[in-house]
């Protein structure tokens, strides 16, 4: 197998006293799509918020242990960690870029979407603004932005969520990045533009071949699109390899809870409401 | 459009029940211009000959009539005559207005500047003793009388350190030959005290406001976003937050600029500024009615165009009110 692009080392966050991410590790490899899973509050957020460097500006969190090493193309490998804020700036939206949890909110309300994403285009790339604007257009074009060039002169709030994720999307695999994290892309979005966010975003990786890392608690859209994936639970590591083998055979007790709380068709069959399913902890794991 | 069309129809009946509303008020002050002048330069005359005064100010007609007359006059633009000045209304207060405008002007831009600037420093660090001292120096800043701020500052900077003028727009001494820039010059050392005793009211007032918006800003998703796309921390604060945090703050501009009027004529007063402020100081003691009017007047509507013109950069500002849209 390539070397990874990205692996994460022990890496502990806290806010005060309380560990929001407990000693965790995992790979990641170039042109792969890895999941991270588990559930709400579990510290998925808070490890994307990590490894760009986020997490700490304007929280109290701090980062109190790990490793987050980066690939990068001449082979070399270096600590996100130990990089200084200028060095970060460089890579934010240049070689990691993240798409948000929260479509609605994540884009500036006073400036056209087109100026957002050309803002970021010529953050990293010395270009006329007319060039980025073209580049901004051609983005737009790529997340299938119906009339991209009226869109590029709206203001977020004249779009629909799912339009405002296209947007995202956009901003964020504007500078061709090596790495896309998308955290919950499409959790707040209605299901039928869930399926063709997630199509979009695979075809996307295809054509560029950035790697991604998906965060999700939707089994299912880890069977879809994902490749590897992380499974995380209160703050600590429960198990990782490739989806295949953990669907097939899960390790973890956890990881069969989180597996079996997918609906099947006609699992309802005869009933008035969903089973309760088990307390993971009532098995005593 | 439409709605900017409707705010200056609005913006004009409120001036006219103003108009009246000011006349009213001085109507029923007690004490007349009557008895301020035959206290001074009237101290002889007979009553026929005051009699004939009130009659050629119009005091003898009925209330409503004083008012339709008093309606009709300002409506062309005459504010009457003021028989202490002995003068027409129109040019005692023309080369007032100047003054009082520049020096409220500079005080706001002395109060909302370094305001925003303390505001959303603390607003970075919350937990700093800047953020905390803030309200503090809020209440001590409102609470100081602006005369005796403004006397404060006179005894510091004029009298002990005598680095800048205490009274007046210009050097008494400058030669009328004195070109522009010169005069430009001086004016603005003469502006720098009564600036600073006038805006030290307002600058905790919008130093706190900063605070609070931007802190709720800072905490926003997409300013999570701007630092994602790798810019650097000003342009973040700077561009992505104040551009939001900026709102508040001008709707609270509109409102609070007649106050900012009323301290300006305490701090005329104070400095002997040659403003508008000033006059309707002397024109209170004198009971010239027909001045005080005009101020109240010109007062009223400055703050109603102050507040309109909030009004439209505020939808310049924010696109969810220009382009009608949700939130
Ligand atoms: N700014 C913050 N201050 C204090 N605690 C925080 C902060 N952000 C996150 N946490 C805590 O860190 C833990 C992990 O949060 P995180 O947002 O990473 O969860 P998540 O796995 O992304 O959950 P979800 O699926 O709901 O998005 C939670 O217990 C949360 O309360
Ligand atoms: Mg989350």
């Amino acid at each position: 197998m390539d070397q990874p692009l990205l692996s994460v080392r022990n890496l502990t966050v806290k806010f005060g006293e309380f560990k929001a991410i407990d000693g965790l590790s995992f790979d990641l490899y170039p042109g792969k799509t890895l999941a991270v899973v588990g559930e709400s509050g579990s510290g998925k957020s808070v490890t994307a918020l990590s490894i760009m460097r986020l997490v700490e500006l304007g929280t109290r969190a701090k980062v109190a242990e790990g490793e987050v090493l980066l690939r990068r193309d001449d082979g070399s490998t270096i600590d996100l960690l130990k990089q200084s804020e200028r060095a970060m700036r460089s890579i934010r939206g240049n070689d990691i870029s993240m798409v948000f949890q929260e479509p609605l909110t994540s884009l500036n309300p006073v400036y056209t979407t087109g100026d957002q994403v050309i803002e970021t285009i010529r953050q990293h790339r010395k270009t006329t603004r007319r060039d980025a604007a073209k580049r901004a257009l051609e983005m737009f074009e790529k997340v299938r932005i119906p009339r991209p060039d009226k869109v590029m002169q709206d203001y977020p709030h004249q779009l629909s969520g799912g339009m405002r994720q296209r947007v995202m999307i956009a901003m964020a695999l504007s500078c061709d990045p090596r790495l896309l994290i998308a955290d919950e892309p499409t959790t707040a979005l209605d299901v039928t533009i869930q399926a063709q966010m997630l199509g979009l975003m695979k075809s996307l990786q295809q054509e560029t071949g950035a790697a991604v890392m998906l965060i999700t608690h939707d089994m299912g859209v880890v069977a879809e699109v994902a490749d590897d994936m992380v499974v995380m639970r209160n703050s600590k590591f429960v198990e990782s390899g490739s989806v295949y083998d953990i669907f097939e055979k899960p390790g973890a007790a956890y990881t069969r809870a989180l597996l079996a709380s997918v609906p099947r068709l006609g699992s309802m069959k005869g009933k008035t409401e969903p089973e309760r399913f088990d307390l993971v902890d009532r098995e005593g794991m | 459009m439409l709605a900017i069309a409707t705010k200056i129809g609005e913006s004009l009946l409120l001036i006219l029940a103003v108009l009246v509303f000011n006349f009213v008020l001085v109507y029923i002050a007690p004490g007349s211009v009557i008895d301020a002048l035959s206290a001074g330069s009237l101290g002889d005359a007979s009553e026929a000959q005051i009699e004939a005064v009130r009659e050629r100010l119009g005091l003898d007609k009925s209330f409503f009539g004083q008012l339709f007359m008093y309606l009709g006059n300002v409506l062309q633009g005459d504010f009457g005559y003021s028989p202490i000045g002995n003068r027409p209304v129109v040019e005692m207060i023309a080369p007032r207005i100047f003054p009082t405008l520049l020096l409220a002007f500079s005080a706001l831009t002395f109060a909302v500047t370094i305001g925003i600037a303390i505001g959303t420093a603390a607003a970075r660090r919350p937990d700093s003793f800047l953020s905390s001292g803030l309200t503090v120096f809020a209440l001590i800043g409102f609470a100081m009388p602006v005369f005796w701020t403004g006397i404060l500052l006179i005894l510091v900077f004029g009298v002990w350190l005598d680095w800048l003028p205490v009274a007046g727009m210009n050097d008494l001494r400058m030669s009328s030959r004195a070109g522009f820039f010169e005069r430009a010059v001086d004016t603005a050392e003469h502006l720098i005290l009564p600036t600073v005793s006038l805006g030290v009211i307002f600058l905790a007032t919008y130093a706190r406001l900063a605070r609070a918006s931007m802190m709720e800003v800072l905490q926003s998703d997409y300013i999570r976003t701007a630092r994602a796309k790798g810019l650097h921390e000003s342009k973040v604060l700077f561009k992505h937050g104040l551009r939001n945090g900026i709102i508040p703050i001008i709707t609270v501009l509109g409102l609070e600029f007649g106050i900012l009027l009323s301290g300006a004529i305490l701090v005329e007063t104070v400095f002997a500024w040659p403003g508008l402020g000033r006059l309707a100081f002397e024109a209170v003691l004198n009971r010239d009615t027909n001045v005080l009017l005009a101020i109240l007047t010109m007062v009223s509507v400055t703050v109603i165009l102050a507040n309109l013109l909030t009004d439209i950069v505020y939808r310049l500002v924010d696109p969810r009110i220009r382009t009608g849209g949700r939130a």
